[in-house]
């Protein structure tokens, strides 16, 4: 009974906390909904929960950065400096799901918000780091600059921003789990972006009779996927 | 002191209780069909016949594109993706009858979302325009992507995706 009361009290005092969190040798992570203070808005505090249990990481290699493309050093509403800034390519991670923007978004605070997380690769080089299959499954579609994978569990993923020309896959192609899908860049069509993977997670939820497709947060699926990737058990 | 941990508890098994994993198939509710609808004016193209063989879905595509041989399905008996190359933009018609999360529907915040969601939503993010909604217990999607996102008025402007949601027809799918 002791020791369940620790675990239960240790939660708690992990999900309140601002602090950042360790794992392996130098990888740090701000929790779950924790965005940047101050003006980002508010993300989902406290819900670690992992909706895409097991997935591997969608960057092929470490290190990778999860953080804010808006309010990083460069961003439209960040400090001002470049975007290849090295305090962007460092640890600890900040979620950035839920950060402000001006679209719906159910599971947001507020009901608008980022739809996906922003992960920067190990340097500031386009077209040098791969993404990859996050489970096995199936390209549903290409679009300007996104690729649609529709997983086993029948969860969609999408990878926006990967370079149009090189991509490894084509429509209607089954996929291996961490198989090359594109190499990761700036492409948004004719206005180019910063570099980095946009990686969103949409699931339908069933509510009762009824049910809803939504996209779900991701950071904490991409914690637990980054921490067997650094274990070198992807 | 007692007290306080068993109210926390308490607290942390509800929360966890809200979300009960596991997933599964929606049940497509067959009887809200409207079968004249079902009737081609003239017969579809092999591409997308072939291709919606064995979706078990009722299979929407905006009538005006249901005769481009130009489409790429990629479908199984739960889903179907249906796309088109436009000038200087993607076109997505989507349908998909898994559930990947059973909620417990005394879970207010997803009872909440169901409750409010509209039959039909038109979303502009991420340099989209996205038309969702939902159709005889199913969840369905059109997605337009531009080229130019800033400047293409079918990306920033919902004009086009309401014309293609309200020209939508049935084209396929069987139980």
């Amino acid at each position: 009974m002791r020791y369940f009361l620790l675990i239960v009290s240790l939660l708690l005092l992990t999900a309140c906390s601002q602090k950042t969190e360790y794992n392996g040798k130098d990888f740090a992570y701000y929790p779950a909904g924790v965005l940047k203070p101050e003006k980002s808005g508010k993300g989902r505090v406290g819900d670690k929960y992992i909706y895409a249990p097991g997935i591997r990481f969608p960057i092929e290699s470490a290190p990778a950065y999860i953080n804010s493309q808006v309010y990083g050093v460069g961003g439209y509403l960040g400090p001002k400096g470049s975007l290849c800034d090295q305090k962007n390519y460092q640890y600890p991670w900040r979620d950035n799901y839920c950060e402000k923007r001006g679209w719906k978004m159910p599971l947001c605070t507020g009901g608008k918000g980022h739809q996906g997380v922003d992960i920067r690769t190990a340097t500031c080089e386009k077209k040098k780091y791969y993404a990859v299959a996050v489970e096995k499954g199936i390209i549903t579609s290409i679009g300007k600059y996104t690729v649609k994978l529709r997983g086993k569990s029948g969860r969609t993923y999408r990878y926006l921003h990967l370079d149009s020309r090189t991509l490894q896959v084509r429509k209607g192609q089954k996929v291996k789990r961490g198989q090359r899908i594109g190499l990761v860049s700036n492409n948004m069509g004719k206005t180019p972006t910063s570099i980095h993977l946009h990686f969103d997670m949409k699931q339908t939820i069933k509510v009762g009779t009824r049910s809803k497709s939504v996209f779900v947060p991701p950071y904490s699926s991409l914690v637990d996927a980054y921490k067997r990737l650094l274990q070198g058990r992807p | 002191m007692h007290s306080i941990f068993w109210r926390l508890i308490f607290f942390i098994s509800l929360s966890l209780s809200f979300l009960n994993g596991g997933g599964g198939v929606l049940d497509v509710d067959w009887s809200t069909i409207d079968k004249s609808q079902q009737k081609p004016s003239a017969p579809y193209p092999d591409v997308l016949t072939i291709g919606i063989k064995e979706v078990h879905l009722p299979v929407y595509l905006t009538k005006s594109y249901a005769y481009d041989e130009n489409m790429v399905v990629v479908a199984d008996e739960n889903f179907y993706s249906i796309s088109f190359e436009l000038e200087g933009a993607s076109l997505l018609f989507e349908g998909d009858k898994t559930f990947q999360e059973s909620v417990d529907p005394t879970n207010p915040e997803f009872q909440k979302i169901v409750k409010q969601s509209p039959p039909v939503e038109y979303i502009g993010a991420e340099g989209m325009m996205t038309a969702e909604f939902t159709k005889h217990g199913v969840n369905y999607a059109i997605t337009i992507e531009c080229e130019d996102p800033k400047k293409d008025k079918r990306c920033s402007e919902t004009d086009l995706i309401k014309s293609l949601y309200n020209g939508l027809a049935m084209v396929g799918g069987r139980p």
